[in-house]
């Protein structure tokens, strides 16, 4: 259907839509429009994405000088397979309608290990070794040793993209990663390199956040993407983690001696290279002394795994002179590793911030400040005058560089912390140095300033006023919508007692009691009795799920669950759990139903959806919190309470409130689905908590549902389920939960009316 | 009733039978109750009408037995020895065992086929009046109808039955009980072995390989029992013994599924991010190394892989029986095939993800099949024709016809204006011809043929029609007769017919003349017809066959 969103003609590829999508869109203009940041939070199965397509898309149509560009990053591959689906779906949508496919280019950039079409390349399975092998076949110093020994082996399809790739322009239409591959061995041309130079100019991009949040894939990918762009974060609730995770290093005693290893090698292969090839070095030596900025040399193919974030200062300044020297270079990082290696060897945890270990480093190895901050570009220089084509190997001492950098660059905003052992095992020697991001900010803070509208939107944000501020933004619009529905599809509950009346939580003191344990376990047996097949339960962490499940077992808890449903559990090992998954989908398909347990925070908590018969009820044993004794935690807190006035407890409740509404919005996909949602903690019921849930979760949890027993929880669930179960038309939806067209329409005509009455 | 020849082989007074008191007699044929003081027999059943024989459970106040009769009706009786519940006891399992050693003697060699056959007709109504209809006026014989005609419905019974899964639990099921003294006791069923087999296939060797070559199958179990196999918190490591084996083969059948990995994208967590931090970076702590180091991870495993197992025990044999057909197929292109299938059944997974159904309009959604395209559409609507070469005019002849038409049209327009296109009076006339009685409609009966027809007669025709078109149907099948059987076939199929006609439809007819005499044409016009149809056939067949 065409509709009109505020003078906005948006072709919507569906015959109907939902109330919410349409407020969506109206919401989305209104940020464009001002060009501005916005939050937006919409229950998941809603349609999100293809509201968010319809819309950029149109606007981007309209006016072509506004908006040039979108950049959609997600999550995850699946998530971003399903982006391009919808896209393409969009766009012959248009092409029905006008007659004309739209002269539009979507592209996805993925990583080399999924886009990779040679053959030898390509049946390599971990992303490392895809990216060493490729770089071990088209850096621009091995294709110039091919163009005089032909036994150097090249990829013919990244020599067929650099022939003739950059000037031909791709045909108007979406490119899956599939579709890029086909595309790709078509002409011979190589998907990832044509992928990465398409984006500069293709209409809309689809990546993974990292690609712009991780400033080290940053710098080389999206540093040219044009300022009037679009950008969407697609299931940001964990944003700020992400912005964390690129930027924090840490380093342990194996990374150190491998770093050590990493040293003596380049110090042999500098040697050997003085002595045959003088005048190479001598010409780096002249490059540094230039600046760093040298197109020549900085070759696309070279820069890989590397470049931390820089402030510009440095790009345009020369390398400080006392590490312009290849010897004086290795010289100087063998101190810095040497006093690293001291600071691993403490008894006790130290924690300094990065201007007291600056300070230290001075007055122990007489180091400075500058040639630190230039430590990692340096090092990419130096790997690619020696003409080291796996750079794999050298990752430890990259890292120990990207170390110095962020330590030398960033005096605020980071914290170093050195724990000689982990808190699990305190017998165990285990030094660990953390170098660890503190302020989410930081890693986002180029992305904000940079493009012009930046949309974070995901089905569970609240409490929203939290993003604001820990992302440090002023959005102009910050909207949360909730579910219309004609039948209640969703039934939150709070179970905060067993059958004997002991309250049930997870919280420290009580956890590993047995009455606590045992009457999770009824809870969950009754539920398995009751609901038909699939069920998923989320507990806080692994190490809490692996001791239910042995007491589980003792007090046959196990025995007579697996007497309704066959049961599975998540393991720390991912392709394991992938496989138990797998079967946890065939037995729920084939009827039998199954229980899965896992865990909050896991990856199947964020990455796997549960819709349909595969989650009809899904368990959330006790409350979330991120394990509060870490120090990098404490750290945290800290300077959450000190920059930005968040309460630790606040930030703590609305961390776990937002895992535990990430976990049981799994269950929900879509309006015609339906779901049981069971808090199981006593905690839950209270206000801070309750409050901090998503507004179409809170909707539907009523006062009358938050302090339950198992038994009265299971009897509502009973009743439910049998309402649940009968047929549900697309005229039960019509004028409450879906719209035709029409009705939209005398929708909006109603409301100007209204407000003409007001004025 | 009794005659004087028969033999009393117990008496048992005092047993109460319908809230009457009374004695129970076995006599050599029969089983007999009398009221007391009194000649009547009230109850008697023949040995060999009774079925089963019941008693009622332990610890009951109420000492009963109950007969159970093959045509469902039953008989309870009350032991109400005054002396007390041990000689109510003693009573009833005397009677109990008199039975038990009668009962087998007198079990009528039941017909088995008979009663499945029984059965099959009086679940399914249909059938049973095609047996009547076909059978019972000898149209054709019991054995051919049961051979021919009811096929379908003795093969849908000879259909295996499906297979019962394995429980889930069928582990947990097995309770230990002690038994006094320090020891345990596991109860075990042909079922539960028959799950343990399915499920783990390595104890299944296992069993082959030692029973009874090596150890008694008592021992065999004892063994089983005693493993860490079966004690699930256990570690391997600790203990040698015949199960160790089992559970690495499991093991390693469980990695090499592992390693073939997920084909469904959206559940591979491994292939899930696009770009992984390096070593190094980020704030999470490094994993522990991944070893099933502490007992309950182990564990943990090994609750996953037994529903894993569960479910592939019943997997099993559908796949199998889906493999044998698919292989013959795919031989030829698989190494072709293979990327591709999994490219599309890949974007069908996220295309089934990505739609909302209740968003689409219903009639989008429904266009999911192949479409079906057709390069001459009449043929498909019509069949073939027999005589084509009418359709095919030259060219010259179509062009020149074409021109006709055009030239007919043009003047249509031309002569007719719009407004008037036949002149009233023809309306009139047209309208009157059409009206009932008119010349046009001559043939038109003012009252439908259903309302016309009594309901009992309209359910004969009916009836008539089953019979008819199931001897139809296999009479049509034997054309063309290709073997002698089938021409025997034929044969005997025609002469069948013939009896329907004179056995059935003859009489029907003549009865309808009585009746409705006005219809009797009408109704059985059409049954005639196709009868004709088969004679005309068969004639033409036999003629060709004599030449």
């Amino acid at each position: 259907m065409k509709l009109n969103v505020g003078g906005l003609i948006v072709y919507f590829p569906y015959d109907y839509i939902y109330p919410e999508q349409y407020a969506y869109m109206c919401e989305l203009k209104k940020a464009l429009d001002a060009k501005g940041h916005c939050l937006l939070e919409m229950p998941s199965g809603t349609g999100k994405t293809t509201t968010l397509l319809s819309l950029v898309v149109a606007y981007m149509l309209e006016n072509p000088h506004d908006v040039r560009k979108l950049i959609y990053c997600s999550r995850t591959v699946p998530e971003i397979e399903k982006v391009m689906e919808e896209l393409k779906k969009l766009l012959l949508y248009y092409e029905k309608q006008d007659g004309e496919y739209p002269h539009l280019v979507g592209l996805v950039l993925s990583s080399r290990k999924n886009l990779c079409i040679h053959p030898e390349v390509s049946t390599e399975r971990e992303g490392k070794i895809v990216d060493g092998k490729c770089h071990s076949l088209t850096a621009s110093y091995i294709r110039e040793r091919h163009n005089y020994d032909d036994t150097t082996p090249i990829c013919q399809y990244y020599e067929g993209f650099s022939l003739d790739g950059k000037e031909s322009t791709m045909p108007y239409g979406v490119y899956s990663i599939d579709d890029l591959k086909q595309y790709g061995r078509d002409r011979n041309w190589c998907p990832y390199f044509l992928s990465r130079f398409v984006i500069n100019h293709a209409n809309i991009v689809v990546y993974s956040y990292h690609y712009l949040l991780d400033p080290k894939i940053a710098e080389v990918v999206s540093k040219e993407l044009t300022k009037e762009s679009v950008v969407i974060f697609d299931e940001a609730h964990n944003i700020d983690n992400v912005c964390i995770d690129s930027m924090s290093v840490k380093v342990n005693k194996r990374i150190i001696d491998r770093a050590t290893e990493n040293i003596n090698l380049l110090e042999r292969t500098v040697a050997e290279m003085r002595e045959d090839d003088h005048k190479k070095l001598q010409d780096e030596y002249q490059r540094l002394v230039e600046g760093l900025r040298d197109a020549s040399v900085a070759r696309e193919t070279d820069v890989i795994l590397s470049n931390p974030v820089l402030p510009d200062a440095i790009l345009t300044e020369a390398v400080p002179g006392n590490i312009r020297n290849a010897e004086h270079f290795i010289s100087f990082l063998k101190r810095f590793i040497e006093y690293l290696k001291t600071r691993l060897r403490v008894q006790h945890v130290v924690q300094e911030s990065p201007a007291g270990f600056l300070k230290d480093i001075q007055t122990k190895v007489c180091i400075e400040r500058k040639p630190l901050r230039f430590c990692a570009e340096r090092l990419a220089s130096l790997l690619r005058t020696l003409e080291i084509s796996d750079l794999t190997d050298f990752s430890p001492v990259i890292l120990i560089t990207h170390l110095a950098t962020l330590v030398a660059t960033y005096t605020k905003g980071f914290t170093i912390i050195v724990e000689p052992f982990d808190d699990k095992t305190p017998t165990v020697s285990n030094p660990i140095l953390h170098v660890s991001c503190l302020d989410s900010s930081i890693a986002i803070k180029p992305v904000f300033d940079r493009f012009q509208t930046v949309v974070i939107t995901s089905g569970t944000l609240s409490p929203m006023d939290m993003y604001p501020k820990i992302l440090n933004f002023h959005p102009v619009i910050m909207s949360s919508f909730t579910m219309t529905l004609a039948r209640p599809c969703l039934l939150p509950m709070i179970v905060s007692k067993g059958n004997d009346q002991v309250a049930i939580s997870s919280k420290y003191e009580t956890r590993e009691d047995n009455a606590v344990i045992r009457n999770y376990g009824q809870l969950l047996v009754e539920v398995a009795a009751n609901v038909p097949d699939g069920i998923v339960c989320f507990f806080t962490s692994y190490l809490y799920l692996e001791s239910v499940v042995a007491s589980w077992y003792d007090q046959g808890v196990i025995d007579s669950l697996q007497r309704y449903k066959l049961l599975f559990i998540e393991t720390q090992d991912s392709a394991e759990t992938s496989f138990a998954l797998m079967y946890y989908i065939k037995a729920c398909e084939s009827g039998r139903g199954a229980v899965l347990l896992s865990v909050a925070r896991g990856k199947v908590s964020e990455g796997v959806d549960f819709d349909h018969h595969l989650g009809r009820a899904v368990l959330m044993f006790g409350i979330p919190y991120v394990y509060t004794q870490s120090r990098i935690l404490k750290a945290r807190l800290d300077y959450l309470r000190d920059q930005f006035q968040i309460k630790e407890n606040d930030f703590l409740t609305f961390d776990a409130m937002r895992h535990a509404a990430q976990c049981v919005g799994r269950a929900i996909r879509g309006k015609t689905d339906y779901g049981i949602m069971i808090f199981a903690d006593k905690r839950f019921s209270r206000s801070d908590k309750r409050s901090k849930l998503p507004k179409w979760i809170q909707e539907h949890l009523k006062d009358s549902l938050t302090n339950l027993s198992t038994e009265e929880a299971v009897q509502i669930a009973k009743r439910w389920l049998r309402q649940m179960a009968q047929p549900f038309t697309r005229e039960d939806q019509l004028g409450v939960s879906l719209l035709t067209l029409e009705q939209l329409q005398s929708l909006e005509a109603s409301k100007i009316q209204e407000q003409a009455q007001q004025n | 009733m009794t005659t004087s020849s028969e033999d009393v082989l117990l008496q048992v007074p005092q047993v109460r039978y319908k809230k009457g008191d009374g004695t129970l007699f076995l006599m050599d044929q029969r089983l007999i109750w009398m009221v007391e003081n009194r000649d009547t027999v009230a109850v008697s059943h023949s040995y060999a009408d009774i079925k089963s024989q019941k008693i009622s459970p332990e610890g009951k106040v109420k000492v009963q037995l109950q007969v159970v009769l093959h045509n469902g009706v039953s008989s309870t009786f009350h032991f109400t020895n005054r002396n007390g519940l041990q000689a109510q006891l003693a009573d009833r399992d005397k009677v109990k065992e008199m039975l038990q050693t009668l009962l087998p003697k007198f079990k009528r060699k039941v017909d088995r086929e008979l009663e499945e056959k029984n059965k099959l007709l009086s679940s399914n109504p249909a059938l049973l009046q095609l047996y009547k209809d076909l059978v019972m006026t000898e149209v054709v014989t019991s054995e051919e109808f049961w051979v021919q005609h009811a096929s379908q419905y003795t093969q849908k019974q000879k259909q295996q039955p499906q297979d019962i899964g394995v429980s889930g639990a069928f582990l947990a099921d097995i309770k230990p009980q002690t038994d006094g003294c320090n020891g345990l006791k596991y109860n075990i069923t042909p079922d539960i072995i028959e799950c343990i087999f399915k499920t783990y296939p390595a104890v299944k060797k296992k069993y082959v390989e030692n029973v009874p070559t090596k150890l008694s199958e008592s021992q065999f179990w004892t063994k089983f029992f005693q493993s860490h196999y079966f004690h699930r918190d256990r570690k391997y490591a600790e203990s040698k013994d015949l199960f160790t084996e089992c559970g690495k083969i499991d093991d390693q059948e469980m990695k090499r599924d592992i390693q073939t990995g997920v084909d469904d994208p959206l559940v591979n967590i491994t292939e899930f991010e696009d770009k992984t931090l390096d070593e190094g970076y980020g704030v999470a702590n490094e994993k522990t190394n991944v070893t099933s180091g502490t007992v309950s991870q182990a564990m943990i495993k090994r609750f996953n892989q037994h529903s894993i197992m569960v479910l592939k025990a019943t997997k099993k044999q559908e796949n199998s029986e889906a493999e044998a057909k698919n292989v013959p197929k795919q031989n030829g292109n698989v190494s072709e095939e293979k990327p591709d299938d999994g490219h599309v059944a890949k974007k069908q997974r996220i295309q089934s993800k990505i739609t909302y159904e209740d968003l689409d309009s219903p009639s989008a959604s429904s266009s999911g099949g192949p479409s079906l395209s057709l390069s001459k559409v009449e043929r498909y609507l019509h069949g073939p024709m027999p005589d084509s070469n009418v359709e095919q005019l030259n060219p010259n002849e179509a062009s020149s016809v074409l021109r006709g038409v055009l030239q007919e049209t043009r003047q249509w327009q031309s002569r007719h204006p719009s407004t008037s296109l036949v002149t009233p009076a023809a309306a009139v006339g047209a309208l009157g011809e059409l009206s009932p009685g008119g010349a046009l409609m001559r043939g038109f009966q003012e009252q439908s043929l259903a309302q016309l027809v009594p309901a009992d007669i309209e359910n004969e025709v009916r009836n008539l029609y089953l019979a008819l078109c199931e001897l139809l149907s296999h009479f049509w099948k034997c054309f063309p007769p290709s073997t002698p059987t089938m021409e025997q076939k034929a044969v005997k199929m025609h002469e069948a017919l013939h009896r329907y006609h004179t056995a059935k439809l003859k009489p029907f007819e003549d009865k309808l003349i009585r009746e409705l005499s006005p219809l009797s044409h009408h109704l059985t016009k059409h049954l005639n017809q196709l009868l004709n149809a088969a004679y005309q056939k068969f004639s033409n067949w036999q003629k060709i066959k004599n030449r």
